[in-house]
């Protein structure tokens, strides 16, 4: 196309279809979990009558620890020498146990208070997204490390993406399933059943890929050495911990893609509850049922196009590259954006649907290519520092997406309140506050594409450079491997 | 190589297997208590009639609460595997008290669990509810309610409150000062006098503002305009109307006695053939009721108080919304989707 060398994957750097799937099955859990306590939490205010603020609170703080712990599980992980490798130990032991905490977690005994609920919920939790983090670090950075080819690794997150969906098709069901009656007396029962139910498939299917897949690098490095004593070697850890961050925060490749994926999905996550606020109070004139229906309409459109974008960016990527796919499909979703404008009619209530597969495609590859030029920036790092931490890297930029995202729930009801908006109206709010409304939903994520698509636009590392780094690398490991088999004999 | 991942995936097997017990066992532990939901042995469904008796069949805001009462039960319906809720419209065509009081006599016999009923004349009814109730039926009023009678619960405004919020609305009309008068509508109804009491009470807070009258007509349009059109010839200087309701604006006289928004008027109820008013500037705030809660909320109320068997409040208020040219769009779309039919389609594009 541009005259430049095609790359095809060579069959050694194939990810066999088996270590694919059982990867993917990791995607499910990790997304299972990481949506699971929002989806539930209801139960807590509804089934327990803890106040929506404490609630609130209970979801914040985890957030707070998450920016400490994600970090140090990386640079842990990165560090780890041992005969299974150093994410797989990590996976297979956090499976397991966030399984069970996350079982534990939701026994709540009744009959006690408000504060007994919080407190118990709260330890609960902070032990639970520590085991979250011991499964969910090493595990991102496996995928970045499963292949060193450039298109190999776009296909392996493509079916990470792909698989991942099913996650968050399940979770919207999580609170009719807690409230069914033919099966539990009240929520609170549906929770402690359904975290059960979780656990058990966190803890079966999250120690696949430890199981399944094969990491690159166990053994390759050199193993550091420490023969101080325990407090020194803490220090010179931390030192290097620290040293590690901030190499890895400085590296403007990896800050382009952090920026990106900030603005793209926290300007969607930002704005979502204002789409179903539009559609119940404007389009559908208060019409909550009315309003519901057409939300569901517009998530299956959303989650089948999701689906159906993934495939086809993982696809287009291998033949023109991340970059210009990337920004490909986040225009499309600016426009999907700017087309939420005229599929607003209060008259025409079903056209909002339209939109969906627009947004979808830049949703779709987000995380498609992020993973995958990520791991292209880990090979960059290699080649400047000596050292691979795809954890440090992943764990910084899911820390970025998880702080966004918390960032986002938070500000969405100060916008929504700044827009003049009024519970008690319900459909009959001021034209003002719906075209404030309209404005943020549609002004926030088309922004949020534009500066993604800015952000992108200057990622350096092409299919052609990237096979550079590959193969400067590779001279220099086996360099290092022969130095390695000499040495005995010299 | 081989031999060594073999090893591994067999202790792999062996503690997936140990820890699959633990759960299962974890699982029953924790759920054995509690399974008595599915253990009665029947897939029978309750059935719960709802008895609805509102004012008048002829009235759009009962057809309204109709329309919220039935969608309330086939939401409930749905929500619960072992509920049906069937809302049995019986209301009269035409206002009567009497009327109504038959037909709450006439349930006891015919199986309903419980009677929702918007109360025509509070004496006529007290009687009637209270032989339902003793009859084992539970009766909940909603708008205009039966305080004395043993019904469990009322649904509606709160006058006096009501009152005070439309004064306000006018007081910010008329930046604080001057002339208004009350018109008043039926001097025995009680609810009318209390937002007549809530409008006094709030105006006295304005100390620029001077009440020139409270006036009292029957509840027509006719008698209505001819009130306000003595009031304004007598007193060419008003700035503002209170109305406790808008009989004044069921027809097209009001546009022959005033000129837009040279008196600033707030009115009680805002239906879709006061509309025109607010697009015209003759009415500039209206405090509409969201009758279709009238059903929706007295329906959840029945269900939680007699399947759910949960605490409900005694008084449970109903929030009015002010309604202007800002929000004229809005209420309209909420109008049609509450079940009122024939709103112009240009207050729904607005």
């Amino acid at each position: 196309m541009s005259g430049k060398e095609q790359h095809k994957t060579a069959p050694k750097d194939r990810i066999p279809n088996g270590q694919k799937f059982a990867y993917g099955l990791g995607s499910i859990v990790n997304n299972l979990l990481g949506g699971a306590i929002g989806y539930m939490s209801i139960v807590l205010n509804v089934g327990l009558g803890i106040n929506p603020a404490l609630v609130g609170t209970l979801q914040a703080i985890p957030r707070l620890t998450d920016a400490l712990t994600d970090p140090v599980m990386g640079y842990i992980s990165d560090n780890t020498r041992s005969r299974y490798g150093r994410r797989r130990p990590y996976i297979f032991v956090g499976a397991i146990f966030v399984g069970l905490v996350f079982a534990l977690m939701w026994q709540l005994p009744e009959g006690y208070s408000e504060m007994f609920y919080f407190w118990f919920f709260l330890i609960g939790s902070i032990i639970f997204y520590l085991f979250y983090t011991m499964f969910a670090t090493p595990w991102v950075a496996l995928g970045y490390e499963l292949t060193s080819d450039y298109h190999e690794r776009t296909r392996l997150m493509g079916v990470m993406n792909f698989m991942g969906q099913f996650a968050w098709i399940t979770l919207p069901w999580f609170y009719a399933f807690m409230e069914n009656d033919r099966f539990f007396s009240d929520s609170v029962q549906g929770a402690r059943t359904l975290a059960i139910i979780i656990g058990v498939f966190v803890a079966l299917v999250g120690i696949m890929p430890a199981i399944f897949t094969k990491e690159r690098f166990v053994g390759q490095d050199k193993e550091v050495k420490i023969k101080n004593k325990f407090v020194e070697g803490l220090k010179k850890n931390i030192a290097l911990f620290f040293k590690g961050l901030l190499i890895t925060i400085k590296r403007v490749e990896f800050l382009k893609l952090c920026a990106g994926t900030f603005f793209l999905f926290n300007g969607i996550m930002l704005v979502g509850a204002f789409s179903s606020y539009i559609t119940i109070f404007y389009v559908c004139g208060g019409d909550k049922s009315m309003g519901a229906n057409y939300m569901g309409l517009f998530g299956t459109v959303t989650t089948i196009s999701t689906l159906a974008a993934i495939a086809g960016v993982t696809w287009i990527s291998s033949k023109i590259g991340k970059r210009k796919t990337f920004i490909i499909a986040t225009s499309i979703m600016f426009f999907g954006s700017l087309l939420k404008w005229f599929c607003y009619n209060p008259m025409v209530p079903w056209i909002v649907v339209i939109p969906a597969p627009f947004i979808a495609v830049g949703m779709g590859a987000l995380f498609t290519l992020m993973g995958s030029m990520i791991a292209d920036v880990c090979d960059l790092d290699e080649l400047e520092t000596g050292e691979r931490r795809e954890g440090m890297f992943g764990s910084i930029y899911w820390w970025m997406v998880k702080l966004g995202m918390a960032i986002a729930f938070g500000l969405s009801g100060f916008l929504l309140n700044g827009t003049g908006f009024v519970v008690d109206f319900g459909g009959a709010q001021t034209s003002s506050t719906f075209l404030w409304m309209r404005i943020v939903d549609v002004g926030i994520p088309a922004f949020g594409a534009l500066v993604a698509i800015f952000s992108v636009a200057s990622f350096k590392i092409t299919e052609e450079r990237s096979y550079e780094i590959r193969s400067e690398l590779e001279k220099r490991r086996n360099k290092s491997i022969k130095v390695e088999k000499i040495a005995p004999n010299s | 190589m081989k031999k060594r991942f073999f090893i591994k995936t067999k202790t792999i097997k062996q503690i997936l297997a140990l820890f699959s017990i633990a759960l299962l066992v974890l699982t029953f532990a924790c759920n054995n208590s509690d399974n008595d939901v599915e253990g009665d042995g029947t897939n029978d469904k309750v059935t719960i009639v709802i008895t609805m008796i509102a004012k008048s069949s002829a009235n759009p805001v009962f057809i309204s609460a109709k329309t919220g009462a039935i969608k309330t039960a086939e939401a409930l319906s749905e929500k619960y595997s072992k509920l049906k809720v069937v809302i049995d419209w019986r209301t009269p065509e035409n206002e009567s008290a009497s009327e109504q009081a038959l037909i709450i006599r006439d349930v006891v016999k015919n199986g309903s669990k419980a009677i929702i009923v918007s109360c025509s004349d509070e004496d006529t009814l007290t009687q009637a509810i209270n032989y339902a109730v003793e009859n084992g039926i539970a009766v909940m009023t909603f708008d205009s309610d039966a305080p004395n009678s043993k019904r469990f619960a009322f649904y509606g405004p709160d006058d006096l409150e009501m009152g005070k919020r439309l004064m306000n609305e006018l007081a910010g009309l008329i930046d604080g000062k001057g002339k208004i008068a009350i018109l008043g509508g039926n001097k025995t109804a009680n609810n009318l006098q209390e937002r007549v009491k809530g409008i006094s009470q709030t105006a006295a807070e304005y100390p620029d503002i001077k009440i020139i009258g409270t006036y009292y007509h029957p509840e027509t349009e006719a008698n209505a305009i001819a009130v306000m059109n003595e009031v304004i010839k007598s007193n060419p200087d008003i700035k503002g109307l209170a109305m406790v309701g808008s009989w004044a604006l069921f027809g097209e006289k009001l546009k022959s006695i005033i000129e837009p928004g040279k008196i600033k008027i707030v009115a009680v109820d805002a239906l879709p053939v006061q509309l025109e008013y607010i697009e015209k500037n003759y009415v500039q705030v209206l405090l509409g009721q969201p009758t279709f809660t009238w059903g929706e909320i007295s329906v959840q109320t029945v269900i939680d108080k007699i399947y759910l068997n949960k605490k409900v409040k005694e008084i449970i208020r109903l929030n009015t919304i002010p309604v202007s040219i800002e929000n004229l769009g809005g209420w309209s779309r909420q109008l049609r989707a509450w079940g009122y039919k024939d709103i112009p389609e240009k207050y729904l594009i607005m």
